[in-house]
């Protein structure tokens, strides 16, 4: 009797660990003049402390309009379903009315590094006074503990003569420097959950090195949540502790990034590891995926991927499956569809 | 929702033209503004149709001066009549009236507005250009026709009512329309032409050329439009003709309009220049002709389209003003600015409203052409967001 | 005949460049003295980051890019045409046998042109076809070529994806039967499982069609796959050049060195850190004197004396040629 009691006690103490982020069922539909459009369906993820979640996935993923979604950074044409949660810090973000509660989130408690620094910056302001500003939004502080807070960050991600770079303009600094700064803005404020959208594409193979590095120290230190969203395998089999694999608006496979990268089991997966150049396996033929990703207005009807799935069968029964993770082995989650296709 | 296949096609293989076209047509706001503007240019075009009365002094009512709008109806107490008339109107004045012209209304007598009547004369297709010297003179005779679309066989039916010397306010205001419509349409060309040229060489050309014309359209642009246009219009002498006096303010508006839509022409044709497809045709040999012909002028069609639309209202406005002033049009012309000019004294506002019937006329013109403007360019730039 | 179907000697290419009406002209080197020989049959790649002068090398060869000094000679079946003494009679000729394939699948094609037209502009304004069924014919048959859907030819640019459209841009560089193809960054805007669809797609062409590609990328893994010699540029300068195989397993340059050890690696395992080089790219207005590289270089000596050697690339083993400065400190 007290053995019960106390496996129910700590069940429900296991229980109240709660993750930093969660998202449950998330759908989102857009209404445009073309019909509505499934940008995400049904996904659910969770993030812990200290801990980098990769999303991967190709053009039409849908992987920034769930970073989008986490900060309710779409457009005003979103649909979100009425059961999905976003839970950060235990408050469901979805269910948020009103601007200040917003606010917490934007900022405060999550930030987010975009692909383009050029276009997070605004090219009229000096940088100084925008990581200025976004902090006196967040924190009860004066003007010059906000300059002080900001020149410490610009040290901190490795700019040279950061009191000088505080005076700048973005278009004075080269590439690298300016996602740097990037980064350095949006560590100011100290926020729990960084969300990173394509952070390393746009700059050169030596710059992104030293950016990753850079992320990967900061991380450690701030014991920050990260999703980091990328199409390069490569820099999320580096930086991330956990993957989730999206296509057209789903989650195929998800798991420990050593696991799925090692042992993928999603034909998409597998399909998109074949198809990547390996520097260290200069023997192996190229294979691509054939077909192309259908365009979000034709989104296959049941297993999204369907279409270019070498195990598809004839009668195409595929069309009818719902999708949904299916846990194969501890801690690695594959689409429904994508199971059964291994015992073929 | 599915799409059938043939609908698929049709999108694949449709023209940019007929894609701007279906995007458009599903614009509710800009259809209904298109629409009424439609019909508004169709009925000033027939203005000599429609309008029961030179709009002229020669049309003028000496009976009914200063009249309130007259309304045909169908019913009033004498019963119902499925042809529309008006009550009769007597003038009459005398001590009880103080001694002011006022109309008595004799119910009994009816007047039935009959449809497709004859009346004056109008020509159609009558051009008549006469400017300075006989170098360029001009001379169409027209067909002339006397048919009109209402009258009344006694006494005048005035739908707006009549202003100070009779003469009919509808037909004022249709003819000032068209009038108006003209010399937006001429100084719009004019402008048109003039900035095709000069924004084209710059755009095309870049380098000092550029800098050069773009120092020489700034010089213009910084002039303020409306002592300058005071300044060119008062040059006019009064013996000129009216037509004549058209002719000019409607080159005035396009000299002084054309470095806006220079401009335009020229950010247009420095973004396409770069593109990559055109450094592909480059690479093939292709000649300039080549690539201004395939590539530039296709290129920029849509946007000059919904740019001259969009330079209508302001011409309209401009040429408004300038009538209204006094510097513009003048009588007997009318156009909507002088029609304005009527409307603005004090007794006018008290006692003869009708007078500012054209001015809701005026409102609805720029509005749909707004409407229209906005609708084709967001019809032809789809990489704008909505929302 | 000769066995390579360009020799560039001495090749480089300056522009001027003037803030404004009234500031002092400067002048910008692109590219800086270089020599390479390509093959017939070879699939050379070209590496370089940003500044490195890739692109402008590339159009340079194809005659798209004035040469200050040096030449670039492109050698045909009978005869050699001489970029720099090249007159425009010469140029047409030269145009259908040396063709680019552009980066941006989506600016490239134009939006007004159906597919068939724009496969078949360069055939119109090279006037190398008579009627519009030869032209329709040569269309047909080099899109098939490039497995497009013959159906499709009647469609417009916005009615495909981005791998389709790199398809139609490759099948517009190869209507006019080219010799040489310079394909300047083709897979970089492509989701990696198109990428693969492309290479592959280049490489059968090459085969069927005896092509010779200049592949110019950023990214080392693609070139590393499909390249058989590879040359690496900075800053206008190469700074090495070798056979693939050779220079990916054993780099000799500090700066390959480093650019292959910034490569994400897919195995998770393998965490080690990549060569951090200091500082950033030099802008190209105000490189560094002598060797280009020394301001970035871990090997760079603490007297500077990098900053008076003459750059030039030395053969180091048979076919491997490295910068004078990185043989040294190799």
């Amino acid at each position: 009797m007290v053995s019960a009691m106390l496996q129910i006690l700590t069940k429900q103490n296991i229980k109240t660990m709660s993750h930093l982020l969660e998202i449950k069922n998330l759908d989102v539909k857009f209404d445009t003049d073309e019909g509505r459009i499934t940008a995400i369906d049904n996904v659910s993820l969770k993030l812990d402390q200290g801990k980098v979640l990769g999303i991967v996935g190709e053009s039409g993923s849908g992987k920034s309009v769930t970073a989008k979604s986490i900060m309710q950074l779409n457009p005003g044409n979103t649909i979100y379903n009425d059961d999905a949660e976003i839970i950060i810090d235990n408050e469901n973000v979805l269910k948020f009315t009103s601007k200040n509660d917003l606010k917490k989130i934007r900022g405060g408690k999550v930030s987010m590094i975009f692909q383009e620094p050029m276009a997070s910056f605004a090219p009229a302001i000096k940088i100084g006074n925008q990581m200025i500003e976004q902090l006196l939004l967040h924190k009860d502080i004066d003007k010059n503990q906000a300059k002080q807070i900001s020149v410490d960050m610009l040290n901190r991600v490795g700019i040279a003569d950061a009191e000088k770079r505080f005076n700048q303009y973005a278009f004075e600094l080269s590439g690298g420097m300016r996602q740097r700064a990037m980064i350095a803005m949006a560590l100011s404020t100290m926020p729990k959950l960084l969300l990173a959208d394509e952070p390393t594409t746009a700059l050169d193979v030596t710059i992104q090195a030293q950016v990753i590095n850079l992320m990967k120290d900061i991380i450690k230190e701030y014991n920050m949540g990260v999703i980091f969203i990328t199409h390069d395998l490569g820099v999320i089999a580096q930086v991330a502790d956990d993957v989730a694999v999206m296509y057209l608006g789903s989650v195929v496979e998800q798991g420990p990034v050593n696991e799925i990268l090692k042992n993928p089991l999603h034909p998409y997966t597998k399909g998109l590891l074949n198809a990547l150049p390996d520097i260290n396996n200069l023997d192996a033929p190229l294979q691509p995926i054939p077909g192309s990703i259908p365009s979000p207005l034709d989104r296959p009807s049941g297993c999204v991927f369907r279409t270019r799935c070498p195990h598809a069968s004839q009668d195409g029964k595929e069309a009818n499956i719902e999708m949904g993770l299916v846990e194969v082995k501890p801690g690695h989650w594959v689409d429904r569809c994508g199971v059964d296709c291994r015992k073929v | 929702m599915e799409i059938s296949s043939k609908k698929k096609e049709a999108y694949y293989t449709a023209t940019q033209m007929q894609l701007v076209r279906t995007r458009f047509f599903g614009n509710k706001s800009a259809m209904i503004a298109g629409s009424i503007l439609l019909f508004m240019i169709v009925c000033s075009l027939f203005s000599d149709f429609l309008s029961p009365y030179d709009p002229t002094i020669a049309g003028r009512d000496k009976d009914y001066e200063n009249g309130a709008p007259q309304i045909p109806m169908f019913w009033d107490e004498n019963g119902f009549s499925p042809r529309p008339f008006l009550h009769t109107l007597t003038k009459y004045r005398g001590a009880d009236t103080n001694f002011r012209w006022v109309y008595k209304i004799d119910t009994e007598k009816r007047r039935y507005v009959y449809f497709f009547v004859k009346g004056w004369e109008y020509k159609t297709f009558d051009f008549n250009i006469n400017l300075p010297g006989t170098a360029f003179d001009f001379k169409i005779p027209g067909f002339s026709n006397d048919l009109h679309l209402f009258g009344v066989k006694e006494g005048g039916i005035h739908i707006f009512g009549t202003d100070k010397s009779g003469k009919d306010l509808f037909s004022r205001t249709l003819s000032a329309i068209y009038i108006s419509l003209a010399v937006g349409t001429l100084g719009v060309f004019i402008s048109f032409v003039l900035s095709l040229i000069i924004g084209g060489i710059s755009g095309y050309y870049g380098g000092w050329i550029d800098s050069l014309l773009q120092m020489f359209t700034d010089a213009i642009r910084t002039v303020p439009p409306i002592p300058l246009f005071m300044c060119l219009a008062a040059f006019a002498p009064l013996e000129w003709s009216s037509e004549l006096r058209f002719f000019f303010i409607s080159c005035l508006l396009g000299l002084i309009s054309w470095p806006t839509l220079a401009r335009r022409v020229r950010t247009h044709l420095l973004s396409e220049r770069s593109q990559e497809y055109i450094l592909a045709a480059k690479m093939c040999g292709a000649s300039s002709t080549h690539i201004i012909v395939r590539h530039l002028l296709p290129s920029f069609t849509s946007y000059i389209i919904v740019d001259l639309v969009i330079s209508f209202p302001y011409m309209l406005l401009s040429e408004t003003a300038l009538s209204f002033i006094g510097l513009g049009l003048r009588e007997p012309v009318n156009s909507l600015g002088v029609l304005l000019q009527n409307a603005t004294k004090a007794d006018v506002l008290l006692n003869y409203q009708w007078y500012f019937i054209p001015v809701f006329f005026l409102v609805v013109l720029i509005l749909t052409f707004v409407y229209v403007g906005d609708g084709l360019r967001d019809a032809a730039d789809p990489h704008k967001t909505k929302h | 005949m000769s066995e390579n179907i360009i020799s560039v000697n001495n090749l480089s290419v300056s522009f001027d460049y003037q803030e404004n009406f009234l500031s002092k002209k400067q002048q910008i080197k692109a590219v800086n003295n270089i020599n390479i020989k390509i093959k017939k049959g070879s699939f050379f790649g070209l590496v370089g980051e940003s500044g490195s002068g890739k692109t402008t090398l590339g159009r340079a060869i194809l005659g798209a890019n004035k040469i200050s000094t040096g030449n670039v000679i492109f050698h045909d079946d009978d005869r050699d045409f001489d970029l720099t003494t090249i007159n425009s009679k010469e140029m047409k000729e030269y145009r259908k046998k040396a063709q680019l394939i552009f980066q941006d699948p989506y600016a490239a094609l134009s939006p007004r042109m159906t597919v068939r037209d724009i496969i078949a502009e360069p055939l119109e304004v090279m006037k190398i076809t008579n009627s519009r069924e030869e032209t329709d014919e040569r269309v047909r048959d080099i899109a098939s070529k490039c497995r497009l859907n013959l159906e499709h030819l009647r469609r417009f640019p916005h009615a495909f994806s981005g791998g389709q459209r790199q398809r139609i841009s490759i099948a517009r560089a190869l209507v006019s039967n080219p010799k040489f193809i310079v394909a300047d960054e083709s897979v970089a805007a492509l989701d990696v499982s198109i990428q693969a669809d492309i290479l592959n797609l280049l490489k059968q062409l090459q085969h069927e069609l005896n092509l010779t590609y200049l592949f110019i990328s950023h990214d080392l893994s693609v070139v590393a796959h499909v390249c058989d010699i590879v040359a690496v540029m900075y800053l206008g300068h190469i700074v090495e050049m070798a056979p693939s195989r050779e220079l990916f397993s054993n780099p000799k340059h500090p700066y390959t060195k480093a650019l292959l050890s910034s490569i994400p690696s897919i195995d998770p395992e393998n965490k080690s850190k990549a060569i951090e080089l200091e500082g950033e790219i030099p802008s190209a207005m105000n490189p560094p004197s002598g060797c280009v590289f020394r301001t970035r270089c871990p090997h760079a000596s603490h007297d500077g004396k990098e900053a008076n050697v003459e750059m030039g690339l030395v053969e180091v083993t048979p076919g491997h040629w490295v910068d004078r400065c990185g043989v040294n400190c190799a």
